[in-house]
Formats: C-alpha cells, sequence, structure tokens
C-alpha cells in the first residue's frame, strides 16, 4: 500500500446567518448524505469518522457522543477534536496512511444562530487568573494584535479595509455566502471601531452550516464515483498559548504548519507553484498575517499590503485569496470554517465552481486558525493531480 | 424532510451554572505573593533560554526545564501594543471604549497585558512609549492581577 489520499467527496449545506427550521443533526446529516452520494459510496462503507466541535459552542457537553446516529456512524470508530475542521483532514490522513482504515468521514458544523453568549464562550477560554479577571472583551485580543501587525510590517489600514471589501464582493459569486455584498475599501474604512484598529466591517459575521468531506486510500480513491483530489501536504501547529510569551506580529502557527505541508508536497515556492489560496479571515488583519506567514511575500512582509492594492489576490489576480469571499463573505462558520475552504478547493480543482471558477487550476492550498485567544492552525494542500514520482 | 409552513419554530433554552475554582501554582504564588506584600513584580529566569518570564512559571515553555531563579523586575517598560475596546463581554456596546494595553516591563522578555488608565482616544498613545504600573495600595491588595490598577503613561 502506497501513501497516498485522496478525498473523494463532499458535503455540504450553504452558510446561512440563522437556520431556524434544521437542528443541528439534521444539517449534519444533509451534508453526510450529500458527501457519500458525491463519493459514490453507502455510509456503511465508511470505516472511520472524525467531528469537530467545542463542546461550549455546541450547548452541550462532552458534545461527541452527539455525534454517531446522523453521520451513520453508530457502532463505528469516531470521535472528536476540539479544533477548526482542517485538523480533522490531518486527523484522517494519518488514519488512513497508517494502513487502520480505508476509508474516513471529516465532519464539523456551525450552528451558531443558537449560541446565545459568544462572548462569554471566548472569554471564558482567557486565562482565568491573569488575564480574565480584566474584565475585557475577548475580540480585544484581535485589536492588539492589528495595531502592532501594522506598526511592525506597515501594512495600512486601509489595506486591510480593502480585504474586507474584496472578500465581501468575492462572495457575490459564491452561492453557498451567506454575506455578500458589493464593497469598496472606501465603505468597509467608514465602519466603526470596535476593537480600535479593527472596525466592525473588518469582524467576520458568524453563519450556521456543515460540511461533510470523505477521504479514502489510494485504491479507493481511484475507484471513486467523483475526481479524486490529493492531498498533497497537511501540517498543524500551536504557538505559545499565554498571552505573555506568544508572537504577535507572525503567525507562526501557520508558518509551522505550511513548513510541515510544504515538505510533505516538496513544494519550495508556495507562490509559483500553488494556484490559489484560501486563508482564515475571521479579522480582515489576519488574511494579509496568514498569507506572510505561508511564505509568499519572503523578502518583505509589506508586500502583502502592496500585493493586494496590485489586485494580485483578486480573483483575475496572480495569486487569487479567498475566491469563496472567505469568513468575511461566506460568513464565520466556527469549527467548519476550514472544511468551506476544503469544499472551495475541491469545486475548483474540479472545474465546478461555476461564476467563480479559475481557469486551469490545479493546486490549491487551505488554512485555518481557531480564532480568539488561540494560536492554533492548520494547512492543508490539494491538489488534481498526483506527485508525478508517486 | 418537509420544511414546516407558516409553523412556530420550536426552540429550546437551556443553561446551566458554571463555575470553576483555578490554582495559582507554585509559580503564580511567588508572583501574587510579592505583588500582594511587597508591591513588586517578580519573574523566573531561564538562564539557557536568556528568558525572563513574567509573572514568574515554574518551567520554562521553550526548553522544559524547571524554572527556580526569581527575578524582580522594573514597574516600568515599553508599550508593544494597544488598543481601544468598544464593547463588553456581554457583546453590549460600551458608552466609552476601554483601553488595554500590552507591555514589555524592563527586565522581562514577555509582555504583559493590563488596562491603559488615564486616556481616552488612540491619539493620546504610540506603540513604543514608555509607561509604568499603578498599583493598589497595599491595604487593598489581596494578591490577584488586579492588585494592578493598570499601566499609565510614563
Ligand atoms: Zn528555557
Amino acid at each position: 500500500m502506497n501513501g497516498r489520499v485522496g478525498i473523494i467527496g463532499i458535503g455540504y449545506t450553504a452558510a446561512q446567518p440563522t437556520t431556524p427550521y434544521s437542528s443541528f443533526k439534521e444539517l449534519m446529516f444533509e451534508a453526510a448524505q450529500r458527501a457519500y452520494f458525491d463519493a459514490g459510496i453507502d455510509a456503511a462503507e465508511v470505516e472511520s469518522f472524525v467531528t469537530c466541535a467545542e463542546d461550549l459552542n455546541t450547548g452541550l457537553s462532552i458534545f461527541d457522543e452527539y455525534t454517531p446516529d446522523q453521520l451513520g456512524a453508530v457502532q463505528k470508530p469516531m470521535h472528536t477534536l476540539t479544533q477548526d475542521g482542517l485538523h480533522g483532514i490531518a486527523d484522517a490522513v494519518m488514519q488512513i496512511k497508517s494502513g487502520l482504515v480505508e476509508v474516513v468521514a471529516v465532519e464539523a458544523h456551525s450552528k451558531a444562530s443558537n449560541i446565545l453568549t459568544p462572548d462569554w464562550i471566548l472569554d471564558y477560554a482567557v486565562d482565568p487568573i491573569f488575564n480574565r479577571p480584566l474584565g475585557f472583551n475577548p475580540h480585544a485580543l484581535a485589536g492588539l494584535e492589528m495595531n502592532l501587525f501594522l506598526h511592525e510590517t506597515g501594512i495600512t489600514p486601509q489595506q486591510v479595509s480593502q480585504v474586507a471589501a474584496k472578500n465581501r464582493t468575492n462572495a457575490l459569486r459564491n452561492p453557498l455566502a451567506a454575506y455578500p455584498a458589493r464593497l469598496t475599501a472606501d465603505d468597509t474604512a467608514a465602519g466603526p471601531y470596535a476593537h480600535y484598529p479593527l472596525r466592525e466591517t473588518e469582524m467576520a459575521q458568524t453563519a450556521d452550516g456543515c460540511v461533510v468531506v470523505v477521504l479514502a486510500s489510494d485504491d479507493k480513491a481511484r475507484a471513486a464515483a467523483s475526481q479524486p483530489l490529493w492531498v498533497r501536504g497537511i501540517g498543524f501547529a500551536n504557538d505559545s498559548p499565554t498571552l505573555e510569551s506568544r508572537d504577535w506580529v507572525h503567525a507562526e502557527y501557520t508558518r509551522i504548519a505550511a513548513q510541515m505541508a510544504y515538505r510533505m508536497a516538496g513544494i519550495t515556492n508556495p507562490a509559483r507553484e500553488i494556484d490559489f489560496f484560501e486563508v482564515d479571515d475571521t479579522y480582515a488583519y489576519k488574511e494579509l498575517q496568514h498569507l506572510i506567514a505561508l511564505g509568499l511575500y519572503p523578502n518583505r512582509p509589506g508586500e502583502a499590503g502592496r500585493a493586494l492594492e496590485q489586485g494580485l489576490t483578486r480573483p483575475d489576480g496572480k495569486t487569487p485569496v479567498n475566491v469563496s469571499g472567505g469568513c468575511l463573505g461566506l460568513g464565520w462558520t466556527l469549527e467548519a470554517s476550514g472544511l468551506y475552504r476544503i469544499v472551495e478547493l475541491v469545486l475548483q480543482l474540479r472545474g465546478q465552481a461555476g461564476p467563480r471558477q479559475l481557469p486551469g487550476a490545479k493546486m490549491g492550498l487551505a488554512q485555518s486558525w481557531r480564532g480568539v485567544p488561540t494560536t492554533s492552525g492548520a494547512v492543508a494542500i490539494l491538489s488534481s493531480e498526483q506527485k508525478p514520482w508517486e | 424532510m418537509k420544511t414546516p409552513k407558516n409553523v412556530e419554530t420550536h426552540v429550546w433554552r437551556g443553561g446551566i451554572p458554571l463555575e470553576s475554582r483555578y490554582t495559582a501554582g507554585l509559580g503564580g504564588q511567588i508572583f501574587f505573593q510579592a505583588l500582594k506584600e511587597r508591591g513588586e513584580l517578580v519573574g523566573t529566569r531561564c538562564a539557557a533560554c536568556k528568558q525572563v518570564y513574567v509573572p514568574a512559571r515554574a518551567f520554562c515553555e521553550r526548553c522544559f526545564a524547571e524554572l527556580t531563579e526569581e527575578v524582580k523586575v522594573s514597574p516600568e517598560g515599553t508599550l508593544v501594543s494597544f488598543t481601544f475596546s468598544a464593547y463588553d463581554r456581554d457583546a453590549n456596546r460600551l458608552a466609552e471604549p476601554v483601553a488595554l494595553a500590552l507591555v514589555k516591563l524592563d527586565g522581562a522578555t514577555t509582555t504583559m497585558l493590563h488596562r491603559l488608565l488615564r486616556v481616552t482616544s488612540p491619539e493620546q498613545v504610540r506603540i513604543g512609549a514608555r509607561v509604568k504600573v499603578v498599583l493598589k495600595p497595599k491595604a487593598k491588595r489581596t494578591g490577584s492581577i488586579l492588585d494592578i490598577e493598570g499601566f499609565q503613561l510614563a
């Protein structure tokens, strides 16, 4: 058996500001049915299941006990990761590469519209002894980081506003997106400050939705109903968890995760070898910070802002970023965010992205961050082609 | 399944009382005792990594060594970053934003987050400014991070 792992099916619901009729289990059931149909398999053929969720976001304790039935996972190997969905993809890759199983389903969802105290949940993640007693809104950590990031890189507030405008506008071409809007940087720069220098318009709004991704071994992937996409690289990492000693300028968690993924994929020049990028933009400045950490601007980080201004990261640019609309345009679907990026990669690489199809896209990269107050990230690289030497 | 038409959607609200105790630990104990009793800011040093962790910690996150060397650092330092946050933890917009500062105290290699006192707008603040710690009077200190009132521009 060789070590190749392919994505053979994706299933998803549209991201929506609210989903009043469907329970989270029904959202998962819908996405799972679509994923298994896309893969041309029955639920019974899935050998192992990974769900990605945070207990408090689901309003439940020990959430993993709430997941087998709606995925077809009853009496099957399954577990939950308290991580973004991209970590789930890494988990599935390891299960398949180890030879333990051949077909794995990865699920993540958001029912954010049912979370009544979202900022309190984030607050409960802030260090209870040294930080939480200060009593600040946890999104303020993004304001602090953005201020230093701009100071150190020379990236301007206007460029950050432009990220928000680009991604909201990109979402107009994505039927899955919850927050499409035709905006200019002047529009987004007119928004009030939420956590100076971070503006309200530069913060992603939550959305509900669910994604299921089916991964398989080489043999199973070749026999799949849909065109398989190959996981060429995967990586994940954390910086220091403490606010006191983490790196507040560089997204080290992404840099290290990317190095892992590049090593596995044999990539030495990501800007040239990878056709498009779907990266975390929960806060607009994060898109630029993450692109820098991915090594796209190795000479000077300030180039990230200039490349944006020159339109290089627009869908018609040299290095399209967040053609899907990102979290800003599609909606912030909590742990499902990374899997919506996988959906975009798969649709683009299959040539099924409709009005936003990138011509000739052969390799794409997805990157995730778990949000404040974490320093947890993951990177996945997918390609329609296998490595020539494999 | 059929989507119901003109039917009230059924939702149930629920919650639990969620409270916890948190142990400051040996490192935290050193820091809070010095803060409460002497009004000092104490960290621990890792000589191998040339790090001074403030507040004090029992172990080095870089080389995994146990830390035993206590170091008193200065109550003055440099402003690394700041924000004016317009929301409270309950996601309500505040009448006046709260200023927060990330500060590197002289002698520490780590940063410390606290309130930035006596400023009302970003124009009054710049990254790189000198700041100093404002402590509560000894009689009011309890051994908490709130024994520090915050930072103020020096
Ligand atoms: Zn050390």
